[in-house]
């Protein structure tokens, strides 16, 4: 049985990879539940924005906020680009699914083309700041991304929760035509949300080019937490999904710390197939 | 002449639900269309909203053209419905729902008042502000349903079948509220099942049968026909 | 064995007997090398298209039962010295199970079907990957097949796993020839088109949706146990990568994932288009070059290349001589004089002459009995003990207004849904807790009224898969020719093999008849049977239904237009918010105080 202090600290790491995979499912969790769109390029926009993000920041200097200011507007563009082609082919749910299994492919080997497929670190200042909270350390990105994921996930609430158009867009979401019928315009609605996603996509990216490690095939191993975080989190619920996020790394890093590391990656997919099988209803 | 349906075709598919609908609501009129199960009256009302398009005919509010305006501008254009079983947004509060309503432009600026006369209406929809919309009983979901097209502040308020599934009491109370708001000066669209009510409240109905406008007139001179027997109770 | 059958049979044996013949030309080893790769992406991709092409559950977990055929041969071979030929029955065998223990979980709940299902498998590819890697099975260095002896099928290494992947990629496609032919195989096209209703229509989903799947894993673990030895080397990294179940479902949609040719016609074509992209850098744009491929097919082709192509070619007739108008459309029955919309009908008696069925009361001889049946869905009490008796032979109208629960009804007694209590007996069998497709079986068939034919299947299938799976078992064969009586009979002769998507509303209204009749039931429900018709179309179709009670069938019709109530009915029953509140003749029933209230309100009853 592990220490207490090694216990705690495989908790508090828990939480703050569970920030990083709550701000990586909030963009899904708001396409897949506003748009019944299964967009699995998510993860590649990703990656690629942290791709990106380390291009910028190793050859052009720029410091990592910078890098990803600056690829925002064109992710935005990216993710309403995506939605024109679904529009324009009206596809629905499962084709979704496999069209965007298709453009996770194409973006991990242009990744992989380009930066090839050896492993890069974004070494930066930042990376070795950490704070002590007696006898627990807490590194100062990681708490940073997990603060990010919390403000995105509240901001994210809030704007759904009050805004008209947060309303609207959950209106159009359960019953477009009706919300048609009072004047909400679904189609401009869906392509605002699909280039917001994609903007949330470029944050997380950039927070994974400075915490994790960066290899194309990385961003499958993603695919199955990030997944079970949205489903759990339910869908379209930005608050859930930063729960399920915390949740889901702290089962992780405390399997790691008390069984062993290689089996934390089952956790999640077994907690995925858990409630796909029981949980009654859509998510 | 608020509302001219003249010919009007609609189809599902190749599914033909209204052969030949003709037509007329008058500024401030009440105007009901009656007919059994399958005549297509959820499908006229559903066309005019704008869910619908149809196949051939013509649709004029105060001479504009509908056909030329996409769906999500119809409301623009001063056109409300109560969609029949309600179709409320039942994930979302009482009150967001009612918000819904007040989206369109024009509407938007008076939310507040609307809002405050809407509860005045339904005072026990006041109390439940903040539930979901799903928890309602029928006849408080079709006051928000009703309350939510009163927020767009429509010239004409269309009424899907809105006595279905209610209680007589409740559908009582709803007759009374609908004939408040036409004495505001509202133009009403309404589709029912129920006939008595329908033509208690109404100045002039027309009868549908099997997708065509059959008859037409006041109250008075339908309730005598035999085609109203004939049309609901197949008996001649 | 009909013609087409022979010619394939013929197709098949020849061309393997040429390929089989190519180890001995002598040629250098690396044709044997690439055509073993080309064997080997036909069996993983037409293996995966028997759950996933055929039925419509497209499964991204192809990858775990491939893997589990992989380490099965290898710990079998390289840790128990079994020979190698004997562990690729015992890989498929392992494979196979682990699919039917998924499966008898994940089919059995509703709602894990489309994506869910597809995540649902990648997860589990995952979780097995996982598993190997940190137990004794792998444990991380992977594992050596190095020294297992190869079985000497000829002279060289290359030339025997030539032969090996050959005989698998035969036999993938053969069966797969085979179940597109079979019983199976309809089930398995009517599951893709309409779960529910292939259910309702009397198939077996979850029987024949684990038995695809476990044949699917089958050949899956045979191939991997073959490559296991190819490759001499297995690790988990490598064998549980993206790279099959991504492979396999571009190959099959590419292809046809229908047709049992299209994903070896995929495999071959994608195997050779990827060879022109070998090592280093171009491996990894010829991956985006496949992905780009499987987009563009999925939005701009997808029934795939080998349909597409067949169908330019007109070998696939999916189309019948020129289509008929629905005028043209003989209106059976002829002989009887069925009633113009107008003319008056005595209020007293019924307006038809009815053969056999009692007029007043309970019927003599009850052949569908309904007792206190309760349904509610969430806090809508749709059904409150409604009770009521078919006699034999009966037309039985169920009125009512909206939402009364008349296609509850209907729902609940052909067992699209259960009932909460209550009973339902056919003949004195009880109906209530069996599933759907045995319900089919028993003899209670029924029409929807937004009609919902199997949208893939021509109208002569539509029909055949009924008859296949109706009260009467028969072969295919013997369906076809019943379904050709039955179009007939309905007057779609002419239409028997136009997709459904090519009829117009009347006729497909009458293909859901002939398809609930070729069921040969002893109870037809008819839901709206006559909504949307003109009064032409009408007035044929009451002819039919009067046709139909004439071969002795009972009928149960739900229908609002009233004057076709009061035509067809011996009796009819009123249901008002779940309850039955009248039943009887339809002249007395339709004068009831209480009916009148429900359709015109109080002050008209008075």
């Amino acid at each position: 049985m592990p220490s207490l202090t090694l216990l705690g600290q495989s908790m508090v790491s828990g939480l703050l990879a569970g920030g990083l995979y709550a701000l990586l499912a909030l963009g899904l969790s708001l396409s897949w539940g506003l748009l019944r769109l299964v967009n699995l390029g998510h993860f590649a926009l990703a990656f690629l924005g942290a791709y990106l993000t380390y291009q910028l920041g190793t050859v052009g200097g720029l410091a990592p906020w910078t890098a990803v200011l600056l690829i925002l507007p064109l992710f935005f563009a990216l993710g309403v680009g995506l939605h024109a082609v679904f529009a324009w082919f009206r596809v629905r749910e499962f084709t979704s699914l496999l069209v965007t299994f298709g453009v996770t492919v194409i973006i991990e080997s242009l990744i992989q083309w380009y930066w090839t497929a050896d492993f890069r670190r974004y070494e930066t200042p930042y990376a070795s700041l950490s704070f002590r909270v007696g006898p627990l350390y807490v590194p100062a990105l990681e708490l940073l991304a997990c603060l990010t994921a919390a403000a995105l996930a509240l901001g994210t609430w809030a704007w759904l929760r009050f805004t008209y158009v947060g309303k609207a867009l959950r209106a159009s979401a359960e019953d477009p035509a009706i919300a048609a019928a009072f004047g909400v315009n679904h189609r401009a609605q869906a392509f605002l949300l699909s280039g917001v996603a994609a903007a949330y996509a470029a944050v997380a990216g950039g927070y994974i080019a400075l915490i994790a490690t960066l290899a194309p095939s990385q961003m499958w191993a993603w695919l199955g937490v990030v997944f079970a975080v949205v489903i759990i989190g339910g869908l379209a619920n930005p608050i859930g999904a930063l729960f399920a996020g915390l949740l889901i790394g702290v089962s992780e890093s405390v399997t790691m710390a008390v069984v062993a590391p290689a089996w934390a990656p089952l956790v999640s997919f077994s907690i995925l197939i858990g409630l796909l099988i029981l949980r009654p209803g859509r998510a | 002449m608020l509302l001219e349906a003249r010919h009007l075709a609609i189809a599902y598919g190749d599914a033909v639900a209204v052969w030949d609908a003709t037509l007329d609501v008058g500024d401030g009129e009440v105007v009901a269309v009656i007919g059994p199960n399958g005549a297509g009256k959820s499908t006229l009302i559903n066309a005019v909203a704008g869910l619908l398009r149809w196949r051939a005919g013509e649709l004029r509010l105060d001479g504009l053209d509908l056909a030329t305006v996409p769906p999500h501008l119809i409301c623009g254009h001063g056109i409300a419905l109560v969609p029949e079983g309600r179709r409320l947004f039942t994930r979302m509060s009482v009150e967001e729902n009612l918000e819904i309503g007040g989206y369109r432009g024009l509407a938007r600026g008076a939310r507040r008042q609307t809002l405050e006369r809407v509860y005045g209406m339904f005072p026990i929809l006041r109390e439940r502000r903040q539930q979901l919309a799903g928890s309602l009983s029928g006849g408080q979901q079709q006051m928000v349903a009703i309350g939510r097209a009163v927020m767009a502040k429509p010239r004409l308020l269309l009424l899907d079948e809105p006595s279905l599934g209610l209680a007589p009491a409740v559908v009582d109370q709803m007759f009374e509220t609908i004939r408040a708001i036409h004495d505001e000066g509202v133009a009403i669209l309404l589709v029912e099942q129920n006939v008595a009510r329908a033509l208690e409240v109404a100045d002039r109905a027309y009868v549908l049968e099997e997708g065509r406008t059959v008859a037409s007139g006041p109250p008075s001179a339908l309730l005598l026909e035999a085609r109203i027997q004939e049309a609901y109770l197949g008996i001649r | 064995m009909t013609g087409h059958s022979r010619r394939v049979a013929v197709g098949l044996v020849a061309v393997g007997l040429a390929l089989s013949g190519l180890p001995a030309l002598g040629l250098p080893a690396f044709y044997e090398s690439f055509l073993f790769l080309v064997f080997f992406w036909v069996s993983l991709a037409t293996s995966w298209s028997f759950l996933s092409g055929y039925a419509g559950y497209f499964s991204f977990g192809h990858g775990a039962f491939f893997g589990a055929g992989v380490y099965t041969t290898a710990t079998l071979t390289a840790g128990f010295a079994v020979p190698f030929l004997a562990s690729l029955p015992a890989a498929g065998a392992v494979s196979a199970l682990l699919a039917v223990g998924i499966g008898a979980v994940v089919f059995r709940v509703r709602r894990l079907r489309g994506e869910l299902f597809g995540l649902l498998t990648l997860a589990i590819t995952f979780v097995l990957a996982t598993i190997v890697l940190n137990t004794k099975i792998d444990g991380g260095p992977g594992v050596y097949l190095s020294a297992v002896p190869l079985p000497r099928l000829v002279a060289s290494p290359t030339g025997t796993m030539y032969l090996l992947g050959l005989g698998l990629a035969l036999l993938s496609v053969t069966t797969a020839y085979a179940v597109t032919r079979s019983r199976l195989g309809l089930g398995l096209f009517a599951i893709h088109d309409d779960e529910d209703v292939a259910e309702v229509k009397g198939v077996p989903t979850f029987r024949y949706k684990l038995a695809a799947f476990a044949l699917s894993a089958a050949v899956a673990g045979v191939a991997g146990g073959i490559y296991a030895l190819y490759v001499s080397y297995v690790t988990v990294g490598e064998t549980f990568a993206i790279t099959v179940p991504l492979y396999v479902v571009l190959m099959s949609i590419l292809g046809g994932a229908r047709h049992w040719l299209g994903p070896a016609v995929g495999a071959a074509i994608i195997t050779a288009s990827l060879y022109a992209f070998t090592g280093g850098n171009t491996a990894v744009l010829g991956r985006a070059v496949v992905a780009l491929a499987l987009i563009l097919v999925i939005l701009l082709l997808p029934d795939g290349v080998v349909v597409a192509v067949l169908a330019r070619g007109g070998a696939w007739r999916r189309r019948g001589a020129s289509a008929p108008t629905m005028h043209d459309v003989a209106p059976i029955a002829t002989a009887h004089t069925f009633r113009a919309p107008r003319v008056a009908a005595s209020v007293d008696g019924g307006p038809v002459p009815a053969p056999t069925a009692a007029r007043e009361g309970a019927p003599a001889v009850a052949v569908l009995v309904c007792e206190d049946v309760w349904r509610a869905f969430g806090g809508i009490q749709a059904l409150r003990g409604v009770g009521l008796s078919l006699g034999r032979g009966e037309i039985v109208g169920l009125v009512g207004p909206n939402g009364s629960g008349k296609t509850t009804l209907i729902n609940v007694i052909s067992g699209h849904y259960a009932a909460d209590r209550g009973r339902i007996a056919l003949d004195g069998a009880p109906l209530t807790g069996r599933p759907a497709h045995a319900i089919a079986r028993l003899g209670v068939a029924r029409t929807y009224q937004i009609p919902r034919p199997f949208g893939h299947l021509n109208a002569l299938d539509n029909v055949a898969l009924a008859a296949t799976f109706g009260t009467v078992p028969c072969t295919l064969a013997q369906a076809r020719a019943d379904a050709r009586t039955w179009l007939d009979f309905t007057g779609l002769g002419r239409r028997a093999v136009a997709l459904p998507g090519e009829l117009n509303l009347h006729e497909r209204k009458f293909l859901e008849l002939a398809r609930a009749l070729a069921a040969r039931p002893r109870v037809i429900l008819l839901d709206e049977v006559l909504s949307g018709l003109n009064s032409a179309e009408m007035g044929s179709a009451i002819s039919l239904i009067q046709e139909i009670r004439g071969r002795g069938t009972t009928i149960l019709f739900v229908e609002h237009v009233m004057r076709a109530v009061l035509e067809l009915s011996d009796r009819v029953v009123v249901l008002n918010e779940g309850e039955v509140i009248a039943a009887g003749r339809p002249g007395e029933v339709m004068r009831d105080p209480r009916v009148v209230e429900v359709y015109l309100g109080k002050t008209h009853a008075a």
